[in-house]
């Protein structure tokens, strides 16, 4: 043991008071320097990754002066998270990419209702907490991406056709945790009705097998090399894969237009300010800075969303907004929808 | 009487017990929690999760099991049995795969194997072109993966009993006209039956605690579970119900282990040491055994090393190493170093007590604080959670819940450094120097401390390398502003960007390659 031999020349209490002041040093470092710096920056929890969110952040830093630290994490975690810290929590805001999540950690008293004329002017009413406790700021839709070598757009007009035994083995779908999947079902259960929706679930359990996902870029990539033939994602993965890969085999399909259809299930990401900030007024800068035409465009663009400011037009490449009919399921119903559904999706056994 | 109040009154005594505690009261959190929680809750899961959650762990410990048991005899047999060139440099190179975080082999390994890659398209030059290889995210996916990166745990402990075997036995089977395989299969493999138990125990214990490679693979294990069950349910309780399988689980691995190993020690002693014969093969034998090590060592270590050096210099992975990565290689170190500075002065009281004075409850501690074996990180971070929102909700969220977690779970690890350095300072050596008219003060500094500094030291590093490349707890603990190479690691390779996960991972193999120096010099002298 070469390291320890020639660590052996160091007196004995150099080596015990190096360990002590090693630990003391290290817990004063962060005893204090936090709390010396806390005046400045906005802290911020991000249900959204850090590669879609740190450049608007960036932007927005580099607009107002004021920085910004960053959690990136798993949307409930971050909730959790909130409600465990109550008033000692560090965050000023939170950033999900789903509603329904916002709706809950409304409901549990963590977020902070805003009154801002910028806000009304902007975002319509439906992409809003009934309080503006949280502000949805870009639109995602529930989509099939398909390989357009294994399957025609004609073979699937409802998400409720991928339980269909025929695709046995070449489906993706992603895991239970993920929120969207999460309201995706809500939405379902909302329309069809829980017997419709645990056959769908069972179908596609065994569908997909083991093609079962943490990430909804991973399904957008199976489908593209073919490994299968359809997944069910948000629509952006989809354009996000062609903005690199403009040849991919790929193609988007918005289900659930036939007449009487439940329409494409929708959901928002959005933004609250937690109640107990002590920066509200830079929180509120951000959040003017997120909903103002420049910023929606920057927000949207990044993940290929549908901006929720009506003159801000989304990316070309997306399927035109108005040719298209979403869901008619509230947003903020996602919350009460959420933990039944939870149970279902237990039941059926969802991994 | 009177040693009794002194030693509650002992702040030495103080110190172990709030330590024991410290280690006891998040795992009774979670107990008392599991317990607790509403039947309906209990009977949901055995009807839809538990089942499948327990047949997958246990059957992927079955399989690594098996695999690892073949490829760490036949290994330590070849090094100890035969002569051929290079044979130390092979003996050094198989414990390397011990280097390799799980999650870092299994996302090298989706690259390797995954649809598409280069495995595949090699398969399809011979087998045809639509022919498919097995999906890297499935059970056997997870086998190879898990295999690759625990055979040396059995490589270790087969190579000593080998080593320390007495031949004789042996060279008696060979005389009485047995023939040399018989000899292998009825006289050396028996003797070396607990070895190899302790090992594949160890093995177990290690896939059952396993976060990194199953959620790379996307393979639903118990601890996998878990870590889902915390990050995509609002309340912990079905968590907490797998958690407390879980640790059941380990627990029966972890008493096995250390059964076998009792066992293993009396016979070691016995007999006197005279080094085996090494046969030498010709040729034809020579290559061969050089191709099969080969293979084991460029499957398990090389090849992906190699991967993520290629990787690590591409053009993308350099645009990251910019002043973030070093924070992010800082924020590591820092934390490393906590959990293992905190480790020692915590686990110094135990294992002195327990050695020094081996009372019932000064024992007790010891065993509590071997507790973090059975307490796989998520359900580490579980435990911690649970305890700090109930008792000190203050911490909530800073790194000392953070430092509190890792110290748990890898305080063992640094016990079975602490404890031999401790049995070293027999009391008679003290008392010889007091005698010979050292003072007390020159008694401690030239005495005393020389004699455990080692063994401290062996400790930190031991603690606070496994503490750099821990990854569940820290994803479900890490403050604001924390995020480790673990951590970027698990974020990059979880969404296939394997350029960019490259320079973290590759550091953190460089980092783990001394701690494995100090672990294998341990055992390396086996008799």
């Amino acid at each position: 043991m070469p390291f320890v031999r020639s660590l052996s020349g160091l007196s004995h209490r150099t080596i015990l008071s190096g360990f002590l002041l090693l630990f003391a040093a290290g817990l004063g470092f962060w005893s204090f320097v936090p709390s010396a710096l806390a005046a400045d920056p906005l802290t911020i929890y991000s249900g959204r990754s850090e590669r879609l969110i740190k450049p608007v952040l960036d932007s927005f830093t580099a607009n107002t002066g004021i920085s910004v630290e960053l959690l990136s994490s798993g949307t409930t975690e971050l909730v959790n998270r909130l409600k465990a810290e109550g008033d000692r929590t560090p965050a000023d805001l939170l950033i999900t990419n789903d509603a329904g999540s916002l709706e809950l950690a409304r409901m549990a008293g963590l977020l902070y209702p805003l009154n801002m004329q910028e806000v009304e002017q902007a975002i319509p009413t439906q992409f809003r907490a009934s309080d503006n406790a949280w502000i949805g700021l870009s639109g995602r839709f529930w989509v099939v991406v398909y390989n357009r070598t294994m399957v025609q757009p004609n073979q699937v007009k409802s998400l409720l056709d991928l339980a269909d035994p025929k695709w046995k083995n070449k489906i993706a779908i992603p895991n239970s945790g993920s929120e969207y999947l999460q309201a995706g079902v809500s939405i379902i259960r909302a329309t069809h009705g829980d017997e419709k929706t645990r056959q769908f679930l069972q179908g596609i359990k065994i569908n997909a097998d083991s093609q079962v996902y943490q990430k909804s870029s991973q399904i957008v990539d199976a489908v593209a090399k073919g490994q299968v033939a359809l997944g069910i994602v948000n629509h952006y993965y989809v354009y996000r894969h062609l903005a690199v890969q403009p040849d991919a085999p790929i193609a988007v399909l918005i289900p659930d237009q036939q007449e009487g259809g439940m329409g494409a299930i929708m959901n928002v990401a959005g933004i609250g300010v937690v109640k107990s900030s002590k920066h509200l007024d830079s929180a509120k800068q951000l959040v003017e800075f997120l909903v103002a035409q420049a910023g929606q465009k920057l927000f949207a663009d990044l993940d290929k969303e549908y901006p929720l400011r009506q003159d801000v037009k989304a990316d070309p490449a997306l399927v035109e907004r108005n040719s298209f009919r979403a869901a008619t399921i509230p947003l903020s119903k996602l919350a009460e929808l959420r933990e039944p559904t939870l149970v279902l999706i237990e039941q059926v056994g969802l991994r | 009487m009177t040693t009794f109040r002194h030693q509650l009154v002992s702040p030495l005594q103080l110190a172990a017990l709030a330590g024991a505690g410290m280690i006891l009261l998040p795992l009774g959190y979670v107990t008392a929690q599991a317990l607790s929680a509403d039947p309906a809750v209990w009977s949901r899961l055995w009807t839809t999760r538990i089942p499948e959650l327990l047949f997958n762990t246990v059957s992927l410990a079955a399989s690594v099991a098996v695999i690892t048991l073949a490829l760490g005899v036949s290994t330590a047999w070849l090094i100890t049995r035969v002569e051929f060139p290079g044979r130390r440099l092979w003996e050094g190179s198989l414990v390397l795969p011990l280097a390799m975080p799980t999650y870092v082999l299994a996302y090298v390994y989706s690259y390797l194997l995954g649809f598409g890659g280069p495995v595949e398209y090699l398969w399809q030059l011979v087998a045809g072109p639509q022919s498919r290889i097995f999906s890297p995210h499935s059970y056997w996916g997870a086998t190879l993966v898990m295999a690759l990166d625990t055979f040396p745990f059995v490589y270790l402990l087969s190579r000593s009993a080998l080593l320390s075997m007495n031949v004789s036995f042996e060279e008696v089977a060979r005389v009485s006209g047995v023939s040399r395989s018989s000899t292998f299969w009825r006289v050396t493999l028996p003797l070396m039956r607990p070895s190899i138990a302790a090992g594949v125990a160890l093995v177990i214990l290690y896939v059952v605690s396993d976060f990194g490679a199953v959620s790379m693979l996307r393979y639903q294990t118990l601890t996998y579970a878990v870590f889902q069950q915390m990050t995509g349910r609002s309340d912990n309780t079905a968590a907490s119900i797998l958690s407390l399988l879980l640790v059941v689980l380990a627990l029966i691995f972890l008493i096995t282990e250390r059964w076998f190993r009792q066992r293993s020690r009396f016979y070691q002693t016995g007999g006197r040491y005279r080094s085996p014969e090494r046969r030498r093969y010709g040729w034809f034998g020579t290559s061969i055994v050089t191709g099969y090590l080969g293979l084991i060592v460029s499957a398990a270590f090389a090849l992906p090393a190699l991967l993520l050096i290629q990787w690590s210099v591409s053009p993308e992975a350099q645009a990251t190493l910019d002043s973030r990565f070093f924070g992010f290689f800082w924020n590591s170190g820092t934390l490393a170093a906590c959990a293992a500075t905190g480790g020692v002065l915590i686990g110094l009281p135990i294992a002195y007590l327990a050695n020094r004075r081996p009372t019932l409850l000064n024992l007790g501690c010891l065993q509590a604080a071997y507790a973090g074996y059975v307490l796989p990180g998520p359900v580490a971070a579980l435990a911690v959670l649970v305890l700090f929102t109930k008792l000190a909700p203050v911490f909530y969220g800073s790194v000392v819940i953070l430092i509190v977690a890792y110290v748990i779970h890898f305080l063992p690890a640094g016990l079975q450094s602490l404890e031999p350095a401790l049995q070293h300072m027999s009391p008679n050596l003290e008392e010889a120097a007091r005698t010979l008219g050292l003072g007390m003060r020159d008694t401690w500094r030239r005495v005393t401390l020389p004699l455990v500094r080692n063994g401290f030291i062996l400790a930190w590093v031991l603690m606070f390398l496994q503490t750099m490349k821990e990854l569940p707890a820290t994803l479900l603990l890490r403050p604001v502003g924390f995020d480790t190479l673990a951590i970027r690691v698990w974020m990059e390779a979880s969404e296939e960007y394997y350029q960019l996960a490259a320079p973290s991972a590759l550091l953190i193999v460089l980092l783990s390659l001394p701690a494995l120096a100090l672990l294998v010099s341990k055992d390396w002298r086996a008799a």
